[in-house]
């Protein structure tokens, strides 16, 4: 029952290939970051030779392996195998007191170390697909201190990536927090450019311990990849538990 | 300085597993996290044992109230009994002054200890992967010795000066300086202090920011600047045995920062005040003459875990027991309208709307 | 109708006067702005092609989306790409507008960052600097066409990413001055209007002498971007739009075109919808042609007025009638008598009946009997 319940969210996305941008949007009442753990676990298959870069700004890794362990994977052992590395900028600042120019040097920085780690893992054979995590858009902005347009630089960047190696991209931000119009670029930019925008919302009668939320799947069908373009719309409700995720539609659940 | 805590906690430690209690005031909770008391034992079981060690804790404060000062107090004076080191920052000229009056735990624990459980089970639930350790920690209380891990304080007597004149208290003005560097810097040190001890954490330490962004503060009107210190202290904490409360006037914050504010927060609590003799409320609101305010739970700490922590109830009532000890209560509404309080409409919005006012009826 | 801007395109500048130019615009409500740049590149290239259109190639400024991505893109379409050295050129805008890639390959941390394509690219390296953009974009153009004659078209495929790097007046000079170009046929530009404040569309669509908007079938009544309350209209809205151009043609009058947009497996269709709206007339027409409103005088006028229940206590003894004539009344009377009397004077020497007819459905006054269909 479980296996086809999680395949709601899969089959609303579609079949993973190289080259897709996923954005995650949530909010303060539901938060969205099992969809990250979803992908992160299914970049992770044992099957697959995938790699994973994630650039953890909400959480240390400690948490991320704890919840992994429990979803069957293992992190560390996936970073000792050279699939999984992860970039902890936690406690990244783009130093504000030297002006400008050192603020965009973080970032900088940063994308130099996502490359250098692209150009290495897609170097080594074997086909596979690097994917790349972000875990909260809107902390790079605190990171950046506010210069959205350079976190959008830092994203355009990223995107980069995408045309050379193919890199798959996940994305979380909070669409809660950008309501004015002159936020609003950091959270439409990345859904123009996204394949499948994911939404994970309250449901409007408020939250239960038995429906955590509904998740909200605009797939666009891969405006990138010509040929396809069969977008479509999901909605269903999820329940969160440590392991896996329950999704299933309103009404169907048992 | 072990010898001077009020009542035999050693006795306790040996009944509950050795691993429970091994820093003084620590518990371990879910997914290997620990948890710190935050000093009102009702808001412990309401957010299923605690504050989590490494969280930040955001509490909104009513503009009009001084309830977040009651939480802030159990949460200071409780790590102080528990002999742990503390960062208490405020936009007052003289911090130090407000450990003057800081609660003292309450004496007869007799009284305490009979009321407590039937009071549990009628008010209060918690999430349901919570239920065991809420059971454990009753059976634990009940075998007489409830443990130090959390006192009932009493408001009205002023802890002794013992507890704060020492080393452990560190106090800052964030009114002096233009900016947040500095409150960072001691925020900074002081957490070093204490990942510096060794490698896992032996002893835990609070800081209690009040009022980050008050008016008086030079740097109230710079949001990033603000929101920056927010993140490098969840940084700074998360990596060190520590739990961070700060508490704010959120009128004061842009609405898109409030929001971003909130998404810092590991766990949110909003506390309100309800208005003087509303005939409407007190007849919507049994108890409605005993409560202080109201205090609403929007976030639950989530720290290795990626479940969502469901509160059966969001919205509590606070009250004092015996005009000494702060209680919460689950809002008992009489049964005329559905459409308020701990229901789960407005539970649902819980950010900004309710924030508002859900008591506009 | 998408043909009409297809072909202005393709007819390009008239001697002396400026570059036509189209701005595309899309909002996240229906984004498929791309899709109908992707569209006019084709229709254009094609035209190039043929040797229908003015213009000799096409300088691509690309900067949302990888030059690697036309190259598939016209390779779909079945166009040569090995050749089109000879028609296209890429400007890449995208994979180093700010010349990280470079710090990084200079400092060592990253090899070659940069990707090959089959079409012939120049990389840009510093968006920033915008005069070099544009005379690397004419540069570019120069070695497409042969030195003095021949003109080229200009795609820029985000004019949003331009926007995020520079101020809107330095964009709108580098437009205005590849449209005043004299080698320059034409210019298409994408741009994603929610990305920026409202002069930013305003200022393109000044600055051009058509603009295709791409908007929402079903407006959404709500400004909030709330999804799962509409699936169905959203899933529609990554597939039909509505097209909307506005033409500014030479003589000085607009050509309003609204047409129906569908996403078709790589391409778009466009289609003609027949219902007119009348939008346009109502926004230039008057919606109401009476004069409703009062003049100065007027106003003062219907002021003055003193309306029936005013007359009383305006000074005057209050007269409620009683039913019998009092003794003012009756002089009053007298008077109003007399008027009537001279009234009747006039006409007396007549004695005439006069009929007025109730209705027209009456007939005229005819001999027929009313009651003969009278059955008794």
């Amino acid at each position: 029952m479980d296996n086809s319940r999680a395949n709601l969210l899969e089959e609303a996305v579609g079949i993973s290939k190289g080259g897709r941008v996923v954005v995650v949007e949530d909010c303060v009442e539901t938060s969205g970051a099992f969809v990250l753990h979803h992908f992160l676990k299914r970049s992770l298959y044992p099957d697959t030779s995938d790699v994973v870069i994630f650039i953890a700004f909400a959480h240390p890794f400690s948490h991320y392996e704890r919840i992994l362990r429990k979803m069957g994977c293992n992190l560390t052992v996936h970073r000792k195998t050279h699939r999984f590395v992860f970039l902890d900028m936690l406690t990244l600042e783009c130093p504000d007191r030297n002006g400008k120019e050192t603020r965009q040097d973080g970032l900088l920085a940063l994308y130099g170390e996502i490359e250098k780690a692209v150009e290495i893992y897609s170097s080594l054979e074997g086909s596979r697909t690097i994917t790349i995590m972000i875990d909260d858009i809107s902390l790079i902005e605190v990171a950046a201190n506010g210069l959205s347009n350079h976190v959008l630089d830092f994203l355009h960047y990223c995107y980069t990536l995408k045309a050379k190696y193919g890199c798959s991209f996940v994305t979380l931000n909070h669409e809660d927090i950008y309501s004015s119009a002159n936020t609003l670029p950091l959270i439409l930019q990345p859904e123009y450019l996204a394949d499948v925008i994911i939404k994970a919302e309250p449901l409007a009668t408020g939250l239960a311990s038995d429906v955590h939320g509904q998740l909200t799947v605009l797939n666009k069908g891969s405006v990138c990849d010509l040929g396809d373009s069969s977008s479509k719309v999901r909605n269903f409700h999820f329940r969160v538990k440590e392991n896996i995720v329950d999704y299933f539609y309103p009404g169907t659940q048992t | 300085m072990a010898s001077s805590r009020p009542r035999g906690g050693s006795f306790s430690r040996n009944i509950s597993s050795a691993a429970t209690t091994q820093i003084p005031g620590v518990k371990l909770g879910p997914n290997g996290t620990s948890f710190l008391s935050s000093g009102i034992p009702d808001l412990d079981q309401i957010l299923g044992g605690g504050f989590t060690l490494g969280s930040l804790v955001m509490v909104m404060e009513d503009p009009e109230a001084p309830h977040h000062m009651l939480l802030l107090r159990n949460f200071m004076s409780q790590g102080l009994i528990h002999k742990q080191t503390l960062l208490y920052a405020s936009p007052e000229r003289d911090p130090r002054g407000f450990l003057g009056t800081l609660p003292s735990p309450m004496a007869s624990k007799e009284e305490k200890s009979h009321e407590r459980p039937a009071e549990q089970d009628a008010n209060l639930r918690i999430a349901w992967q919570y239920k065991k350790y809420f059971g454990e920690q009753n059976s634990e209380g009940q075998r007489g010795g409830k443990a130090e891990y959390c006192n009932d304080f009493d408001l009205r007597k002023p802890l002794e000066r013992h507890f704060y004149s020492g080393q452990r208290v560190d106090c800052i003005s964030l009114r002096d300086s233009p900016n947040l560097a500095p409150l960072l810097e001691r925020c900074s040190t002081f957490s070093a202090q204490i990942a510096k001890s060794d490698d896992n954490i032996t002893c835990a330490s609070r800081i209690a920011i009040q009022s980050l962004c008050s008016p008086q503060c030079d740097f109230s009107d710079k949001d990033w600047e603000m929101l920056s210190f927010i993140r490098s202290l969840k940084g700074m904490v998360r990596s060190s045995g520590a739990v961070a409360v700060i508490s704010f006037p959120p009128s004061l914050v842009s609405p898109a920062f409030l929001k971003r504010w909130q998404h810092l927060a590991d766990t949110l609590i909003s506390v309100k005040a309800i208005p003087d003799e509303d005939k409407e409320l007190a007849k919507l609101l049994t108890g409605y003459q005993d409560m202080l305010g109201l205090l609403s739970v929007h976030k639950v700490a989530r720290i290795n875990t990626q479940v969502p922590a469901i509160l059966e109830a969001t919205t509590f009532s606070m009250k004092l027991r015996k005009r000494r000890a702060l209680v919460l209560e689950c809002l008992n509404q009489a049964p005329v309208d559905g459409s308020s309080g701990s229901s789960y409409g407005t539970s649902g919005s819980c950010s900004g709307s309710s924030k508002t006012g859900n008591l506009d009826f | 109708m998408a043909e009409t801007i297809c072909r202005a395109l393709r007819d390009g500048a008239f001697e002396g006067e400026h570059a036509p130019a189209l701005t595309i615009k899309d909002t996240i409500d229906t984004p498929l702005g791309s899709f109908v740049f992707n569209h006019i590149l084709t229709q254009l290239t094609a035209n190039i092609l043929a040797g229908k259109s003015q213009a000799r190639g096409v300088v691509l400024v690309a900067l949302s989306r990888p030059p690697s991505f036309y190259a598939e893109l016209l390779k779909d379409k079945g166009f040569d790409v090995s050749s089109s050295s000879k028609w296209l050129r890429v400007l890449d805008c995208y994979s180093d507008p700010l010349g990280w890639k470079n710090k990084l390959m200079e400092r060592g941390t990253v090899r070659n960052p940069y990707e090959e394509t089959l079409l012939k690219t120049s990389l840009c390296k510093n968006l920033k600097e915008l005069d070099k953009v544009l005379s690397s974009i004419i540069e570019l153009g120069k070695e497409i066409v042969e030195e003095g004659k021949g003109r080229f078209a200009v795609a820029i495929d985000s004019v949003s990413e331009v926007l995020r790097h520079s101020s809107l007046p330095s964009v709108a000079r580098i437009l205005s001055h590849l449209r005043s170009h004299d080698q320059v046929s034409c210019i298409f530009c994408l741009l994603h209007v929610d990305l920026h404040e409202a002069k930013v569309a305003a200022t393109l669509e000044y600055l051009s002498t058509m603009h295709a908007d791409v908007e929402p079938i079903v407006q959404r009544t709500n400004g909030q971007r709330n999804t799962s309350e509409d699936l169905p209209m959203v899933e529609q809205s990554f597939k039909i739009g509505k097209f909307h151009v506005r033409f500014k043609r030479r003589n000085g009058r607009v050509r309003v075109m609204r047409e129906e947009l569908y996403v078709e497996g790589s391409g778009i269709k466009i289609t003609e919808v027949s219902s007119e709206d009348g939008f346009t007339a109502q926004s230039l027409v008057p919606k109401v042609q009476f004069n409703l409103d009062l003049s100065e005088k007027e106003r003062l006028d219907r002021a003055k007025v003193v309306l029936p229940f005013e007359h009383q206590g305006t000074g005057k003894p209050i007269q409620i009638y009683d039913g019998r004539k009092s003794l003012n009344e009756s002089e009053n009377e007298e008077k109003q008598a007399s008027v009537e009397k001279l009234q009747t004077t006039e006409d007396s020497g007549r004695g005439e009946i006069i009929y007025f007819r109730d209705s027209d459905d009456e007939m005229p006054d005819s001999d027929e009997d009313p009651d003969d269909d009278l059955d008794i």
